[in-house]
């Protein structure tokens, strides 16, 4: 027994999902709470034997599976698992909300081990039995929120993503022989290595939920369980990007080179498609009413970002994807638990139907506004850090039609996340939620400290910043130059402490002025001026229905393009099948004998040629 | 770095007291054209100080917290900003991206505290300033981007004004003529002067935003305000006109530029918030990405 062994902690991992069920049996909750313990193990596990090299990759009971530790690896699992066991907090306060309470925490538990397998692997075989055995068991979790149709649309796009995964598997392995994965990276070349990098690239896609395989994540992200929303937005869409680094970075693609750029046309298409997604999530993400729906397509906006980043593929954009990975999986998470604490005690996530929560809820808000400003780049949180990577990679290279891209859903992020702000946590203090009370301990501990790491991760990155450089450097790519402070960029250098420290001075020297002058008289929110009208009821003062309504009349009629194309698609296959079965499946006799003479006179004809 | 964060302030209290001067002086200027007198050139001065002295109402911690959050991050926006070659508090930290976004900040605090009054107005304005703001950020990034690209990659605003004062290069509005429209226009929706007014509208949305504010609120955002514009004006100055080396040729140029914009604004009526979109997502944004397109890859610059 070796509790350092990677196979140790994904035996006893899975066996404690099994443990969960049986006591999820007996008393829900306490099989909830085994998830949290679980997740919290795992995570201490990964990062404390993870980061001290103390990981063991032998096998002794596992067949076939093979197991390696790699920088990337470990920075994702450490990453994904650690949002996992913050959500894990939520699921005894959900737990009561679900049909099959035993069966949520044993799948909560599956996925985990899932992620664990697809991380420390060199073999495809087993990353490919792992990712499946993720996506199998987040599979379930979804139908016990709202709906169980966005399931069937959850695994029509990810079935796509996995085929495509393992044809490129297939590819691979027949010109390098084997299943391992870095030979098999390194020996594709030619035609294959074009279509390699497709197959991944739309693996990668139907993970990340990028444009054109997006429609199932703001589906999924807005039915599922609250607390399973905030674990897909902040981990198991990581799997995507985990693959988006597999095939966009390590893998050359032999088309031809644009000479303007120097850039391979197949990757300006690939972040072509990446800076659409941007812009097609954040105009979706701009119209939603429902708070999760939103949140959704900017999860769908931000992984634009990783794929534009990933396809520049410089040690700048490289660092700047996977700092973005991060940054947006603890602050997407945040997010989500913020609003969820919120969806607990009001029912709904619709920002018409709230209002005022901030009256009631003044730490969640807090930390929703730490995600946010994270979410949007801006300083002093992680997210700034990133984009500020991201913008000049896509500046160095000069690309402007993907720029476009890149500012647009930069400046459109600040309209999507200001828009629950307002009208969930700011505005008018609805009436039927006066009464409520900010959420319990527990369920507040993990977002201040997913808060915390926001911070941190703005205003001290280059501790981490170091481990990514070491993650570029395995991939060919120079490291980026950090010293204690600083960032040194191709356009600059920046200080994220001291750009967090002005602003502390900042705020310093405002207060100052705010304390100085005569304390203001406090009056109620509807105390306001209405031009003169007599209002009385909170719900005519508060502006929340159709937000953005004058920008969103303008894109209105193109919205349902892609569901649109999908059903003509769908209608032709139908065609097809139809045209198949009305010639070969039927009962009707005159087709039959059509078919048995052309059949007789063809095997006439064979006789005849011989 | 006391001393850095000491020039810092002292850049943010420069900006304060020139923009709010430029303000009276251009509310001479613009009522000499409207056929008016005006007001005498230091009544903004008077303005903010009578706010400061009376008392206000407050709509909540959030109200408060969104004004000093605000002002606290322009304060610290124009710390880092360059006034001439050598006034600048935090040299080699002045990256462009830096302005555009620490700039955020201080408007999140803003909107934040508008929307925590509860004031449907408020949040109306709030709406159309954000939507504003997704209109002319963008062209405007394009064109800073192409700047960025020739001056062979330095976002340091006060290292892109240094590189238009060399012998032979010219100054980026000349270079890139194109560019130097599409940021006019985008600085004029930045500034939120007319046609681009939209989100203030005092006719239609009763200001907008400051629709709650009184007392010492509202002068803290007005010293915002007046600081804000002297760093998107400041900015304008660095990126496209040679940034300055002596700190008279600096205020000819703010004024200049200041007044220019005054002028074109006050002959214009105001868009609606759906045209001010169409607008920079039709000529600007074209304009930019062929300046961009034609600087790039073709070289040609003047």
């Amino acid at each position: 027994m070796n509790f350092a062994s990677i196979e140790m902690i994904l035996m006893i991992t899975l066996a404690s999902g099994v443990l969960a069920y049986l006591i999820g049996k007996l008393n829900a909750k306490l099989g909830s709470i085994v998830t949290i313990l679980v997740s919290m193990y795992v995570t201490i596990a990964v990062i404390y034997f993870g980061y001290n090299g103390e990981l063991v990759i032998t096998t002794e009971y596992l067949p076939l599976v093979t197991f390696k530790v790699t920088n990337i690896g470990l920075f994702f699992a450490s990453t994904v698992t650690f949002v996992f066991a913050m959500v894990s907090f939520f699921n005894p306060f959900f737990i009561d909300k679900y049909k099959f309470k035993a069966l949520y925490s044993m799948l909560y538990i599956f996925s985990l081990v899932g992620i664990l397998g697809v991380f420390f692997t060199d073999n495809f075989m087993t990353l490919f039995v792992f990712f499946e055995f993720t996506v199998w068991s987040s599979m379930f979790l979804i139908p016990m929120g709202k709906s169980t149709k966005s399931t069937t649309l959850y695994f029509a796009m990810s079935t796509i993503g996995s085929f495509a995964l393992l044809y490129a598997i297939f590819l691979m392995r027949s010109q390098s022989g084997s299943f391992d994965i870095d030979q098999g990276l390194a020996m594709v070349s030619g035609a294959k290595a074009t279509w390699t990098y497709i197959l991944l690239s739309v693996a990668a896609f139907a993970k990340l939920g990028a444009f054109p395989l997006h429609l199932w994540l703001p589906k999924v992200l807005g039915d599922a369980p609250d607390p399973v929303t905030a674990v897909f937005s902040g981990g198991l869409e990581k799997l995507g990007a985990f693959v988006a680094v597999m095939g966009l970075v390590r893998l050359a693609p032999v088309s031809f080179n644009i000479g303007a750029i120097d850039m391979d046309f197949a990757r300006y298409v690939i972040a072509f498609i990446g800076s659409i997604t941007i812009i097609i999530g954040t105009l979706m993400a701009i119209r939603q009413d429902d708070a999760k729906k939103l949140l959704a397509y900017s999860s769908m906006s931000n992984g634009g970002y990783i794929i534009v980043a990933l396809t520049i593929g410089n040690g700048i954009a490289i660092s700047g994807a996977l700092y973005h990975v991060l940054a947006h999986a603890i602050a997407s998470a945040a997010a989500f638990l913020a609003i969820a604490a919120v969806a607990r005690k009001t029912n709904t996530t619709k920002m018409s139907e709230l209002g005022g929560m901030i009256h009631n809820m003044p730490i969640t808000y807090m930390v929703y506004l730490i995600a946010i400003i994270s979410m949007a780049g801006i300083p002093p949180m992680g997210g700034f850090i990133s984009k500020w990577m991201i913008f000049q990679a896509v500046i160095n290279k000069g690309l402007p039609i993907i720029a476009i891209g890149v500012f647009f859903g930069s400046i459109g992020s600040f309209l999507y996340v200001f828009r629950p702000l307002a009208a969930l946590f700011l505005g008018q203090q609805l009436p039927e939620y006066k009464h409520l009370k900010e959420a319990p301990f527990f369920m507040v501990l993990p977002m201040i400290i997913l808060s915390g790491l926001i911070i941190y991760t703005g205003v001290l990155p280059n501790y981490i910043l170091g481990k990514i450089n070491e993650i570029v450097v395995d991939l060919g790519a120079t490291a980026v130059t950090i010293t204690e402070y600083t960032i040194t960029g191709f356009n600059g250098t920046i200080h994220p402490a001291l750009i967090s420290g002005m602003f502390g001075v900042g705020v310093f020297v405002a207060f100052l002025i705010f304390i100085t002058f005569k304390k203001s008289k406090k009056v109620t929110l509807m105390d306001t001026y209405t031009a003169g009208e007599f209002i009385y009821t909170e719900e005519l003062l508060h502006y929340s229905v159709d937000f953005y309504a004058p920008l969103e009349r303008l894109y209105e009629k193109y919205i349902h393009i892609m569901e649109k194309t999908y059903d003509s698609i769908r209608n032709k296959i139908a065609e097809v099948g139809h045209f198949f079965k009305y010639y070969f499946f039927t009962n009707k006799p005159e087709v039959s004998v059509f078919w048995i003479v052309i059949i007789v006179s063809l095997l006439l004809w064979g006789e005849s040629l011989w | 770095m006391v001393v850095n964060i000491l020039v810092g302030l002292g850049v943010a209290l420069f900006g304060f007291v020139l923009q709010t001067a430029m303000g009276g002086i251009n509310r001479k200027i613009v009522a000499r054209v409207q056929k008016r007198i005006g007001p005498k050139w230091y009544q903004e001065f008077i303005d903010i100080f009578k706010l400061f002295s009376k008392r206000s109402v407050s709509h909540g911690w959030i109200f408060d917290f969104g004004v000093i959050m605000a002002l606290g991050g322009i304060i610290a926006t124009a710390m880092f900003m360059p006034v001439t070659a050598n006034i600048i508090a935090f040299e080699g930290y002045d990256n462009f991206f830096i302005f555009v976004y620490l700039l955020a900040v201080g408007m999140l605090g803003m909107a934040m505290s508008a929307s925590g009054s509860g004031n449907p107005l408020a949040s109306i304005g709030v709406m159309r300033a954000l939507t504003t703001m997704l209109a002319y950020e963008v062209p405007f990034m394009i064109v800073v981007m192409t700047i960025i690209k020739l001056t062979g990659g330095t976002s340091s605003v006060s290292e892109i004004a240094a590189f238009q004062q060399i012998a032979g290069n010219n100054w980026f509005i000349i270079a890139l003529p194109l560019g130097g429209i599409v940021a006019i226009i985008s600085l004029m929706g930045m500034l939120g002067k007319k046609p681009f007014e939209t989100y203030i509208a005092p006719a239609e949305i009763a200001s907008g935003p400051m629709v709650e504010y009184g007392g010492k609120q509202l002068g803290m955002l007005f010293v915002m305000h007046e600081i804000t514009v002297f760093i998107e004006v400041s900015l304008f100055i660095h990126l496209f006109l040679g940034g300055a080396a002596t700190l008279g040729v600096y205020l000819l140029k703010y004024f200049l530029v200041y007044t220019a914009l005054n002028l074109i604004s006050s002959v214009y009526a105001r868009f609606k918030i759906d045209q001010v979109v169409v607008f920079f997502y039709k000529w600007p944004l074209f304009m930019a990405v062929t300046q961009a397109i034609i600087a790039i890859y073709l070289g040609w610059v003047i």
